[in-house]
């Protein structure tokens, strides 16, 4: 088995948001939305700070789809659009969402965003990786682990153009792989424990 | 066919389901980004409508069978119009529910890969089920051959698939872990506590509708035995509301106390309160006294504050649930609407579960209402007049 994971450790991450971008160029994501946003943590403003001066601190928290193992978007999905692929993907078949939003409504992490319209870009044209499929109206999106890029053995385009190389991808199953190293790193953490969905992508503190 | 189109209910009503299928094929045409939904609160007026109408339908088929069942004779008089009441119901809760669809051209998918894992496919499933019920036993009573046996043994099925077609409808929002107002497993009990007390508050509203224009006379001694029965629905209903605030506030963990301040003092207040002072307790002290449940003048009061405070009760289920994410942080949630695509980084995010639903939405609403009405009056006057 594989099960390909992103570990992201938040003592490197500088939340200058070129994942969030880098993911919106390769997976050609119309405006309006985002597969992957960096979240300042416990405060109201990006770039804000948590505490009470001069008690401050500030931590990014770069946030997706966690490809989780036990996915409460798949069970609730009633066409069998959302699937766990064979490499522990959490993936969406365009072709079957009839856009009833049951995989909105299950997802703990806000990961996922709809195509309330057609899907239009500032650009004018399509900028993603030719390989990536279009969506139209009417269809649920979220990250793919950029399934185009690491089906061939590339590593996703957030964690290629991390530039504080705070991102880490492998398989969790190859114990040797750096991201299984993070893993049992005693800080790594998932989010959202209690809700049992077991995320396959994890934060280092 | 001439008397139908002379009557003014029949055509208001008719005129303004047209005008909601228009702004259905609008709604087609751009896509559901003329509603109020987003990515932060992704289900809105239309499923809050559904929730709705599948307990509006309950009262009806519940009264109907259980006068067959448990051999209450009186009942039998409005069983009727009670199956009628809740044929019209449950296919208003059918189009609401396709009208929230935003793939409807995939809809086949539904048959040829079904999950079975899913709710909604069970909802699929069960309310099929509940709507073939519901006709048969309309045939059965309407039919030349009317047969007692045949509808006993159709009530003896309908019973125990209208609890069941309320507990599904319920478990499309109990089941989702991720929304801490709506995972619990007292809300499957609460649907069908308020269903029997928006339906039967319906059915009595619908009485009077009814036997004021002629069309069936209801005696005075069966609406205030409805009324009895009504008034025990409402205290269970409020009863299990009372377990569930409780039980979410008591230990002010931080999810808990996420949805109470939402629920008691933030955006689904006025919703919640609504219910609890009008749509409960008025009607309970109202109906409580055997003097008021013979006053029809009161017992219409009552009726229509339950009904309408059943439907603030879908709200504030709906929305408590979308009201906050789980993971805050700045800037929250890319709301993907028409905003957010032509206003930038402005208009693109929310913190906060936000939500308004829009012209076209709240007049396509307004649609199946009228259609409801349009269907309840037509089948009315087809069936009850002999």
């Amino acid at each position: 088995m594989t099960r390909l994971a992103i570990g992201v450790n938040l003592r490197r991450c500088i939340g200058c948001n070129t994942c969030a971008l880098a993911c919106k160029m390769q997976n050609n994501v119309p405006d309006g939305m985002l597969w992957n946003r960096v979240l300042t943590e416990g405060c109201e403003q990006f770039d804000g700070a948590e505490g009470t001066y001069p008690h401050l601190t500030r931590t990014y928290l770069p946030l997706a789809c966690q490809h989780c193992e036990n996915p409460a978007c798949e069970r609730v999905c009633p066409t069998g659009a959302t699937y766990k692929d064979d490499k522990g993907r959490v993936e969406i078949d365009y072709d079957k969402c009839i856009g009833c939003r049951m995989c909105m409504a299950a997802c703990p992490y806000n990961a996922r965003t709809f195509n309330w319209n057609e899907p239009v870009r500032a650009t004018g044209a399509a900028y993603g990786d030719a390989r990536v499929p279009e969506r139209g109206r009417g269809v649920m999106e979220k990250c793919t682990l950029c399934k185009e890029r690491t089906d061939e053995g590339e590593e996703p385009l957030c964690v290629r153009c991390c530039p504080a190389d705070a991102r880490v991808f492998g398989d969790l199953d190859d114990p040797n792989s750096a991201v299984s190293q993070l893993r049992r790193d005693g800080r790594a953490e998932v989010l959202l424990e209690e809700k049992g969905t077991r995320p396959q992508v994890f934060y280092v503190r | 066919m001439t008397s139908l189109m002379k009557n003014p209910l029949v055509v208001g009503s008719g005129v303004l389901a047209l005008v909601g299928a228009g702004v259905y094929a609008y709604q087609l045409m751009f896509g559901l980004g003329v509603t109020g939904m987003n990515n932060s609160t992704s289900w809105g007026l239309y499923l809050t409508c559904f929730m709705f109408f599948v307990g509006l339908s309950a009262g009806g088929l519940i009264v109907a069978s259980s006068a067959s069942i448990f051999g209450i004779k009186k009942y039998k008089a409005v069983a009727l119009p009670a199956v009628i009441l809740s044929l019209t119901c449950i296919c208003c809760a059918g189009v609401c529910v396709l009208v929230d669809l935003g793939g409807i051209q995939r809809i086949w998918r539904m048959v040829t890969g079904l999950n079975f894992m899913s709710p909604l496919a069970w909802d699929m499933i069960v309310i099929t089920c509940y709507l073939v019920i519901n006709l048969l036993y309309l045939y059965f009573m309407c039919s030349k051959k009317a047969d007692p046996a045949k509808v006993a043994v159709v009530s003896r099925f309908a019973l125990p698939v209208a609890i069941l077609v309320h507990s599904v409808t319920a478990w499309i929002f109990g089941l989702e872990v991720a929304r801490e107002a709506w995972h619990t497993a007292i809300l499957a009990p609460i649907f069908v506590a308020s269903a029997l007390d928006s339906g039967l508050a319906l059915l009595v509203l619908a009485l009077f509708g009814l036997r004021s224009r002629g069309v069936f006379q209801t005696a005075d001694e069966l609406i205030t035995s409805l009324a009895g029965l009504l008034c025990t629905c409402i205290a269970v209903d409020a009863y299990f509301i009372g377990c569930e605030i409780l039980t979410t506030a008591y230990n002010g963990t931080e999810g808990g106390m996420a949805v109470i301040d939402t629920l008691l003092f933030g955006g689904t207040a006025p919703f919640f309160w609504f219910e609890v002072i009008c749509g409960l307790a008025v009607p309970f002290c109202l109906l409580v006294f055997a003097k008021n449940r013979r006053n029809m003048k009161v017992v219409g009061v009552a009726s229509a504050l339950v009904v309408a405070g059943v439907f603030c009760k879908r709200c504030w289920l709906m929305f408590t649930g979308f009201a906050v994410p789980n993971i805050v942080g700045a800037n929250g949630i890319t709301l993907g609407t028409t905003a957010a695509q032509a206003g930038g980084a402005a208009d693109m995010w929310a913190l906060m579960g936000v939500y308004a639903p829009t012209v076209p939405e709240v007049m396509l609403t307004v649609g199946i209402f009228a259609l409801g009405v349009c269907a309840f009056t037509v089948l009315c006057q087809k069936l009850l007049r002999k």
